[in-house]
């Protein structure tokens, strides 16, 4: 087992090299899809810290996302700071968001904080929609930077981090204190584990590189406003990638991210209208025939329709 | 004088989301769904509504029983056939699941209705009496009058019918249900058609206060949710005080309070809740 695991991590690494020679070869068009293609990624992936180990189904995580974005891009154009230094406050802000918010919210659960988190992000985006120096409504617009390599590196290098935290995770002791949270609280607690401290680190760091993702997006995309970086929306998409590509498992928000991004480029491309209909549907039928996951189908030796069925029938009543 | 109407016009529209959230609450505590598909079932009674009054004329108030039977057969079929495969799945999936059909009817709605702004205007919209110094529209009070009519008779249903026995049942303790021999597919689908039928009944009378779109939903979905976790889950007197508190408190903030912030107060009151009183204003300790 542990000699699989370094076989992956060199896969891992000849991977992120050829990744990051990619900008030399792929045509403009492509490199926009891969910068979105990588945040998509670190949004799965880091709520997968919070939402996959630890089995708190956040809502809000797209609050932290606009407030990495309005970080950055308040420092960058009201303060004047240099960029590198609005994306690490970009950071930050958010990280000391999830540690002061969830103190209170992580003592609820299932349903309640689910809808709790939701209520968060719903009212940061009408806190902001309010705020003079976010400005209000009509957003903020950045300066524009014609390349588009730095974003390239700076998402790539945010989602190894990310993609590094989640490694962690799966085989540490505090990766291990979280999945004993998810399975079951009580026992957790009973065991020694500071449950909501273990909590609470965990919904920071995932807000932290969420707020990252945010704060590049801010600069790449040049026009932020509260309705495009509070979006409900994108925290519904990046849970979908997660649980689509399976929850708890460290490459699993990735695949989720890869597959259903392509997908919905393709979709967009060739069925313009009917693109988010068809988003619905594919919703409805992954629920239905694979609830476990990208990662469990592939787990699988033999894949045969048996599989499906049973996945039908294992939850019904 | 002005507090007074302030009050009266929170209580009529407290109705409303009274009974929008006796489904939300009744599907969630029966079944543990949280139904995020909850404002386009809305959406759907308002189209229905908007269908009958413009296409033949009917009266919104007299196609109620039409629009409340329409929801509760599409509510039983989608139960039946689509959620009753994964309701014991952990809550991720149920969520998802009523989220992709979320999606699935909101676009349907588009291509249907287009995006454009209905609403239902009979005669009487505009017209209203004064009692003093208030000034009480017609129209609303007929809706609250309705949603006082059909809160009592799903409370009827629920507390003295054979039916409403085993719903409470399955809720309670589902494989001792099914030892009694009650066909509990059959009793999650009546549920979620219920809930159904009082969303659409709520979306029929929304047309005529609001104007009509298929996103119409979105916020619908919070605020019944909202009102069920105010009232506590599973509690059907629960979720009309809920509405109550709610519809007062959007009303006097927006009065007082001007209209800046209307979801950040229903959610701030939300997690204040959430966070010291989480069984609801009315609510017992959870199962």
């Amino acid at each position: 087992m542990a000699g699989r695991r370094w076989v992956r991590l060199l896969a891992g690494v000849v991977l992120v090299f050829a990744l990051a020679a990619a900008p030399g070869v792929v045509s403009p068009f492509l490199l926009q899809f891969l910068i979105n293609l990588f945040m998509l990624a670190i949004l799965a992936e880091s709520w997968n810290i919070i939402g996959g180990f630890t089995g708190y189904a956040s809502f809000g995580n797209v609050a932290f996302f606009g407030i990495g974005a309005y970080t950055t891009g308040v420092l960058l154009t009201r303060v004047g700071l240099p960029f590198a230094l609005a994306l690490v406050a970009g950071g930050i802000l958010p990280m000391l968001f999830g540690a002061l918010v969830g103190m209170p919210i992580l003592r609820l659960k299932g349903h309640y904080f689910a809808i709790a988190t939701l209520g968060v992000a719903e009212t940061m985006r009408e806190v902001v929609y309010n705020l003079e120096f976010t400005g209000k409504g009509t957003g903020l617009v950045m300066p524009i930077l014609r390349s588009p390599l730095p974003f390239f590196y700076l998402m790539l290098a945010i989602l190894l981090a990310v993609t590094l935290v989640n490694w962690w995770l799966s085989a540490s002791r505090f990766g291990y204190g979280l999945v004993a949270i998810r399975e079951d609280e009580d026992a957790a607690a009973v065991m020694g584990i500071n449950t909501p401290l273990y909590k609470t680190i965990a919904f920071a760091l995932s807000g932290a590189f969420t707020g990252l993702a945010g704060g590049v997006y801010a600069y790449w995309i040049t026009f932020i406003d509260p309705d495009a970086v509070f979006k409900v929306i994108i925290t519904v998409q990046l849970i979908i990638m997660a649980v689509f590509g399976g929850t708890g498992t460290v490459l699993g928000p990735l695949l989720g991210a890869l597959v259903l991004a392509s997908l919905s480029e393709w979709l967009s491309t060739h069925l313009v209208t009917l693109a988010e209909l068809s988003n619905g549907l594919i919703i409805v039928l992954v629920v239905l025939f694979m609830p476990k996951g990208l990662s469990d189908l592939i787990r699988q030796r033999t894949l045969t329709l048996r599989y499906f069925a049973r996945n039908l029938r294992e939850y019904r009543i | 004088m002005l507090t007074l109407q302030v009050l009266i016009n929170g209580i009529l529209l407290g109705g409303l989301y009274g009974i929008m959230a006796i489904g939300m609450s009744l599907i969630w505590g029966v079944m543990n769904i949280v139904n995020i598909a909850h404002g386009p079932l809305i959406m759907l009674g308002a189209y229905i509504t908007f269908w009958t009054f413009t296409l033949w004329g009917w009266d919104p108030f007299l196609s109620l029983p039409v629009t409340i039977l329409a929801l509760f057969v599409y509510g039983y079929l989608l139960q039946r056939l689509i959620l009753n495969l994964v309701v014991r799945a952990q809550l991720f999936l149920t969520l998802l699941l009523t989220f992709g059909i979320e999606v699935v009817m909101v676009n349907l709605a588009r291509i249907f209705w287009s995006s454009d702004l209905r609403q239902v205007t009979p005669s009487y919209a505009g017209a209203n009496f004064a009692v003093g110094d208030l000034t009480i529209p017609y129209v609303r009070l007929w809706v609250f009058a309705t949603t006082v009519v059909l809160s009592v008779i799903f409370l009827l249903i629920m507390e003295r019918t054979r039916l409403g026995r085993a719903i409470r049942a399955t809720a309670e303790e589902l494989r001792a249900a099914r030892l009694t021999g009650i066909p509990v597919g059959h009793i999650y689908a009546v549920t979620y058609g219920l809930g159904a039928a009082l969303a659409g009944a709520a979306g029929a009378m929304w047309g005529m206060l609001f104007p009509v779109t298929p996103i119409m939903g979105g916020a619908l979905t919070l605020k019944s949710f909202v009102v069920a976790v105010l009232g506590g889950l599973g509690t059907m007197m629960g979720a009309i005080v809920g509405g109550l508190v709610l519809g007062l408190a959007e009303s006097f903030s927006s009065t007082y309070l001007g209209p800046t912030y209307p979801n950040a107060i229903s959610f701030g009151l939300l997690v204040l809740i959430l966070i010291f009183r989480p069984t609801g204003v009315l609510g017992r300790r959870e199962r």
